[in-house]
């Protein structure tokens, strides 16, 4: 009788564990931490003290640092959301062959080969002053001048996100659209639906599970990323995630736990909004 | 009860036409230079086993496939190439393809939709067929909490609102239970004839044909076997194939010998088949083939020789009995015929059961014998192997 009232938990348990023991405990710490205060020449002392977050959110820098952050999420999502939309499209609706859908698809993860850091860098060659385009563009005679914003630049940031998380939107997209039973569009076409109107009225609806799981990757990427920015902007521009490295260079933990705080809320409050959008479990039990 | 026609230009003539139709897919041939008839506002239900280009032929008359060769029209308007919108042309899927993120009344209204109609009208007119189909109580609902009942007739109202010259159906039936299945059927003959337009509905079943079509097209590989109305595909099968398929019969194959304006076959065993007429191209000496239903079959107890038989009476073992109510399918073992059926009245056979086992001779008369067009082969084997129904 008593095993069959603990069993359940017993189940629960390594779960639990895990949970507890990587995400609660270190989470515990963050915030904990992000109360104490950081002394010159001593480094973090335990206190109850707001002072960290009064320090960030009346900084400047903190708000231009979101601010880009944000500015630069949102892009990002809007360009890989189209084009995971349509590249799973392709996959799903255009080519009928599985076989070549799969292949294509594995091409699509190509890039995946290699890492993250190869990957930004060669846009370098590519975007830079002599590079591909610059060159392709002064030989055809359209500029004479090398466009300088090509490289180290917002444009090259959004380029660099767009090419490392748009297959984190190809792929949940292209997982709810492969369940779209072909026939809706079939039935859509016998009821005069032009191409177009098959695709806003039957395959995005659809498709939002798809388009929400992929929004909260690339959310949750981008917000967190301090990488791409500085490399790619050339130390131009800064994120969100570079003003915590950049305390947790000076030892300041507790200023960069507040940090991280601040950022934790901010993306949990975009994945909501964007679960709030799009009821995910309803529409996957569907 | 069905507004004016809204398609685009589209009225009239149900009829339709497939001149030398061919449909290949890559290296496979699902269609074989089809020529077929469907004459206006018929009840016409194409029937063979899977895989025989019966739903091909549906899909290519919709609009969802074009045809590699040939030409189809519809009311004699040439269709290749048109939206299924422009031939007046609905077609009911056969998993029903409801739109999952629409509702009922949504969902019958997306036609509406798609023209341009305003969203209150098109809920009004949605609503006026939801009750055309019983349903206006639900049309709030979402697919998902519908029966499949109910799924289909949100189907039927959602390819009707379109107010098409013709219904084409893919299996309609076959997603329901025996019980649905015979009462969906019952209203569908029953819509036919109140709308006056033409049905067309794929399906594998043989009875369901029977009992719905006006003209049954029966198909095997690409091929119309034979079309025509239901009780000439039943009682007068042109080919081997068209007389296992639909059941009901048992082919007699032998040499073929010419009698007077009749036709004998002997088999290699020595039965002896007659019929009062023959075929023009029945030839003396070679193989041909002849039916005879299973319901004109007499049984009698005691075997026999071929040869002390005399015509039209074979001996042979019961292997197996099947109470069927009204009659009764006793199924024999006799040399060189296989899957031997007859068919006895629940009457006689409670005059005189049978048992497996039971030496038998069964018997029927010359004028119930049906000349085929051709000698049976191999390749006609019967897909449903022994001919259910």
């Amino acid at each position: 009788m008593t095993l069959r009232r603990i069993l359940p938990y017993l189940q629960v348990a390594p779960l639990t564990l895990v949970l507890a023991l990587f995400v609660v405990l270190p989470l515990g710490l963050v915030v904990a931490v992000s109360f104490w205060r950081f002394q010159f020449l001593v480094g973090p002392v335990p206190d109850f003290t707001l002072q960290n977050y009064v320090d960030l959110l009346s900084s400047e820098t903190t708000w231009r640092l979101y601010l880009s952050t944000v500015k630069f999420t949102l892009i990002v999502l809007a360009i890989t959301a189209v084009l995971g939309f349509w590249i799973s499209y392709f996959l799903v609706f255009h080519v009928r062959n599985l076989l070549t859908a799969i292949a294509l698809f594995l091409i699509c993860t190509v890039p995946f080969w290699t890492s993250n850091i190869i990957r930004m860098i060669s846009w370098r060659p590519v975007l830079g002053k002599e590079g591909l385009i610059n060159q392709a563009l002064m030989k055809l005679g359209l500029i004479d001048q090398p466009l300088a914003w090509l490289l180290f630049s917002d444009f090259a940031v959004v380029v660099a996100y767009v090419h490392l998380f748009t297959l984190f939107m190809i792929v949940p997209i292209f997982n709810a659209m492969a369940r779209i039973d072909k026939s809706l569009l079939e039935a859509a076409v016998d009821a005069g639906a032009s191409r177009l109107d098959v695709v806003w009225n039957v395959v995005l609806p659809l498709s939002r599970t798809g388009i929400a799981l992929g929004a909260v990757f690339v959310v949750t990427l981008v917000m967190g990323d301090f990488f791409v920015v500085i490399v790619m902007s050339g130390g131009l521009s800064g994120s969100a995630t570079s003003g915590i490295y950049n305390d947790v260079q000076i030892q300041n933990y507790p200023r960069a736990a507040a940090n991280a705080v601040i950022l934790l809320a901010i993306v949990l409050m975009m994945a909501t909004a964007i679960f709030r959008v799009v009821d995910v479990r309803r529409e996957l039990v569907r | 009860m069905l507004k004016p026609s809204e398609s685009p230009g589209v009225t009239g003539s149900g009829e339709i036409r497939l001149t030398g139709v061919t449909k290949r897919f890559g290296e496979t041939v699902a269609v074989r230079a089809i020529d077929l008839t469907i004459p206006h506002g018929s009840y016409c239900c194409l029937v063979g086993p899977s895989g025989c280009g019966k739903t091909t032929i549906l899909r290519m008359i919709a609009g969802h496939e074009q045809p590699t060769e040939g030409d189809i029209r519809i009311g004699g308007d040439p269709v290749v190439g048109l939206p299924p919108v422009r031939r007046g042309t609905a077609m009911m899927f056969q998993n029903y393809a409801l739109f999952p993120h629409l509702n009922v009344r949504d969902n019958v209204a997306f036609y509406l939709k798609m023209r341009g109609v305003a969203k209150a009208e098109r809920r009004a007119r949605a609503d006026e067929m939801l009750a055309r189909v019983q349903l206006d109580h639900l049309a709030d609902r979402m697919p998902a909490q519908l029966s499949g009942g109910q799924q289909q007739r949100v189907a039927l109202a959602r390819a009707l609102i379109t107010n098409p010259r013709v219904l084409l159906l893919d299996e309609p039936l076959s997603a329901l239970d025996e019980f649905l299945r015979l009462r969906m059927r019952g209203e569908l003959k029953g819509l036919q004839n109140e709308l006056g337009i033409t049905f067309v509905h794929v399906t594998h079943t043989q009875p369901e044909a029977i009992a719905l079509a006006d003209m049954v097209v029966v198909m095997d590989h690409g091929r119309i076997e034979q079309a025509g109305p239901a009780e000439e595909i039943f009682a007068r099968p042109r080919t081997p194939y068209v007389a296992r398929f639909m059941g009901g019969q048992n082919v007699l194959a032998g040499i073929a010998a010419r009698e007077g304006g009749g036709l004998s076959l002997t088999t290699p065993e020595g039965w002896v088949f007659h019929a009062p007429a023959t075929h023009p191209e029945a030839r003396d000496g070679q193989p041909w083939a002849m039916a005879i239903r299973r319901d004109r079959i007499a049984l009698s107890r005691g075997a026999g020789e071929p040869g002390a038989l005399g015509p039209n009476a074979v001996a042979g073992t019961v292997t197996a009995t099947e109470y069927q109510g009204t009659f009764v399918k006793v199924s024999l073992e006799v040399p060189g015929l296989a899957g031997f059926v007859a068919n006895i009245p629940d009457h006689a056979w409670f005059a005189e059961r049978f048992r497996p086992g039971d030496a038998v001779t069964a018997r029927w008369q010359g004028q119930d014998v049906h000349v085929l067009d051709r000698a049976d082969s191999a390749g006609d084997a019967d897909p449903y192997g022994g001919g259910e129904h």
